[in-house]
């Protein structure tokens, strides 16, 4: 009986132990998934801005852009006019009588538009147009742009900047030249939370200020760029237009290059970002191109990208 | 009444002739110097001082820029050229003419090459950027005694000269194009010619 018994204990043991290595088993299998599923998380598939569309805006020169929640406004320096157009770029209606808008901006569904024709500033909302009230005199406003109460002008032939923070008294800096905090033809500027930041066009870079008008530092100086026109900031990037390189190129706000975008592009003038998609504007063949944060596609076409990055 | 109707009537009639006889010349510059929309519209506003000028045109790639302005006012050539200066731009080649259709030119016109002239085809290196460029590059080239025509390839940057060898050579036309301030294969610009280009024109530099 005690044999029995034994044999009992010992078929039982074997059985315990079976389901113990089963047991192991299926936690090392369960492990392992874990494991790779980690891995294969943290090697997600690069990205980069890449173009998703592009849309001819028939007979608009485009300049400068600008967003309100009507839509896309187009600058058309050539045809001295604002243009309105909705997502795929059907013109929905036009601010005529203008000369030659530039780089324009828009704040609380107010455009201003700096008009490089006749030295004045338009503040346009749906009650109409009036002229920006200025002490100093402007001569070719090429850019503008508003930040809460703050503004800032890029004053083309006078080779400076002008800003306020406060909406009336203005401070201006920068003179002609190539040294840092010079300037050589100005054309766009943005005002982002802590600095203002400059297409410094003829230097062929970008500069950055603080709000006193401070030289903080020179972005892009070391990429051949020929005019650098158009410029936009966004929280972690600052994207610039190289026109007669055809192509825009994009830095983190440490001025590390981080890709160069030249599909579909030629002779850009301007670039947004809204909603997470990217529009950059072809100067001579009226043609809007839209690019997505996408996977970075195998193969040659690869190129234009230098680095992946994270991007909100 | 029926007095004054006519009057009205006569005026309305006459106006218009007398604005229809309103006559301009029209003036034809080769400006140095415009890359992009900001230049174009620049050189656009300061002509605007010229009260009356009508038909501005400006073609961005290559720098023509004409416009028409009113023939009682007699405008120079000279007028034209400072002004161009005066919006920080460089006036190459001009040409106005007038509405009884003379023609003057900004600059003497080149001697002309005798027909029978047996011409040499030669290229050569010249660096540049853009069609600003090619436009000083070809007239540095073609302003020479002895060169026919001139071509250059902003992509290539080979400048390709026919010329009479009896006259002149391909060292003298890449002098001519160094001293315009391109770099060419055996001549390098100066510093100072460089600086001057504007900003587009601001190629990389030859390294000898």
């Amino acid at each position: 009986m005690a044999l029995i018994m034994n044999y009992q204990d010992v078929a039982l043991m074997s059985v315990l132990t079976i389901k113990r290595r089963k047991m192991k088993q299926i936690f090392l299998i369960l492990i392992s998934t874990i494991l790779l599923l980690a891995g294969c998380a943290k090697k997600e598939a690069p990205k980069s801005w890449q173009l998703a569309k592009t849309i001819q805006i028939k007979g608009v020169n485009t300049i400068g852009m600008a967003i309100t929640t009507e839509g896309l406004w187009l600058s058309d320096g050539d045809h001295n006019r604002l243009v309105l157009i909705d997502r795929d770029g059907k013109q929905q209606r036009t601010v005529d009588s203008l000369e030659r808008p530039m780089h324009i901006a828009s704040e609380n569904d107010i455009l201003y538009v700096p008009q490089y024709g006749n030295d004045e500033i338009s503040v346009v909302d749906v009650n109409g147009s009036q002229v920006l009230p200025l002490k100093d005199s402007l001569d070719a406003p090429a850019g503008i742009s508003v930040y809460q109460k703050e503004k800032a002008i890029a004053d083309f032939y006078n080779h400076r900047i002008l800003y306020t923070k406060d909406g009336t008294n203005y401070i201006s800096f920068g003179k002609e030249g190539k040294a840092e905090g010079d300037f050589y033809y100005p054309t766009d500027v943005q005002i982002t939370a802590n600095e203002i930041w400059v297409a410094d066009a003829y230097n062929n870079r970008i500069q950055v200020f603080d709000k006193n008008g401070m030289f903080l530092k020179i972005i892009g100086a070391d990429q051949k760029m020929n005019a650098a026109t158009g410029l936009f900031v966004s929280d972690n990037e600052v994207f610039i237009t190289d026109y007669e390189n055809d192509r825009v190129l994009v830095f983190d706000h440490e001025g590390v290059l981080k890709q160069k975008l030249s599909e579909g592009i030629e002779k850009p003038t301007e670039i947004i970002q809204d909603n997470g998609l990217l529009y950059i504007s072809n100067f001579r063949n009226s043609e809007l191109n839209i690019f997505a944060w996408e996977v970075t596609p195998e193969g040659p076409e690869t190129h234009d990208h230098d680095h992946d990055h994270d991007h909100n | 009444m029926k007095k004054a109707m006519l009057l009205i009537i006569t005026i309305l009639l006459v106006v218009p002739t007398l604005q229809a006889q309103k006559t301009y010349d029209h003036f034809e510059v080769q400006v140095d110097g415009l890359g992009c929309p900001f230049c174009a519209y620049g050189l656009e506003k300061k002509f605007k001082e010229f009260k009356g000028i009508k038909k501005v045109a400006i073609d961005i790639e290559t720098g023509d820029f004409s416009f028409n302005y009113p023939t009682e006012k007699a405008l120079t050539l000279e007028a034209v050229k400072q002004q161009v200066v005066k919006a920080g731009y460089t006036p190459n080649e001009g040409k106005v003419t007038r509405y009884d259709g003379t023609v003057e030119l900004l600059e003497p016109i080149k001697e002309a090459m005798a027909t029978d002239a047996k011409l040499t085809v030669a290229s050569t290196f010249v660096a540049g950027n853009c069609g600003m460029c090619e436009a000083r590059i070809v007239k540095a080239a073609t302003d020479i005694v002895g060169v026919a025509n001139a071509s250059w390839n902003k992509d290539t940057k080979i400048l390709e000269v026919n010329y009479n060898k009896k006259t002149t050579n391909m060292d003298v036309v890449e002098k001519a194009v160094a001293k315009a301030g391109h770099d060419t294969k055996h001549h390098k610009a100066s510093d100072g010619t460089y600086n001057e280009l504007p900003g587009c024109c601001a190629y990389e530099r030859v390294d000898y």
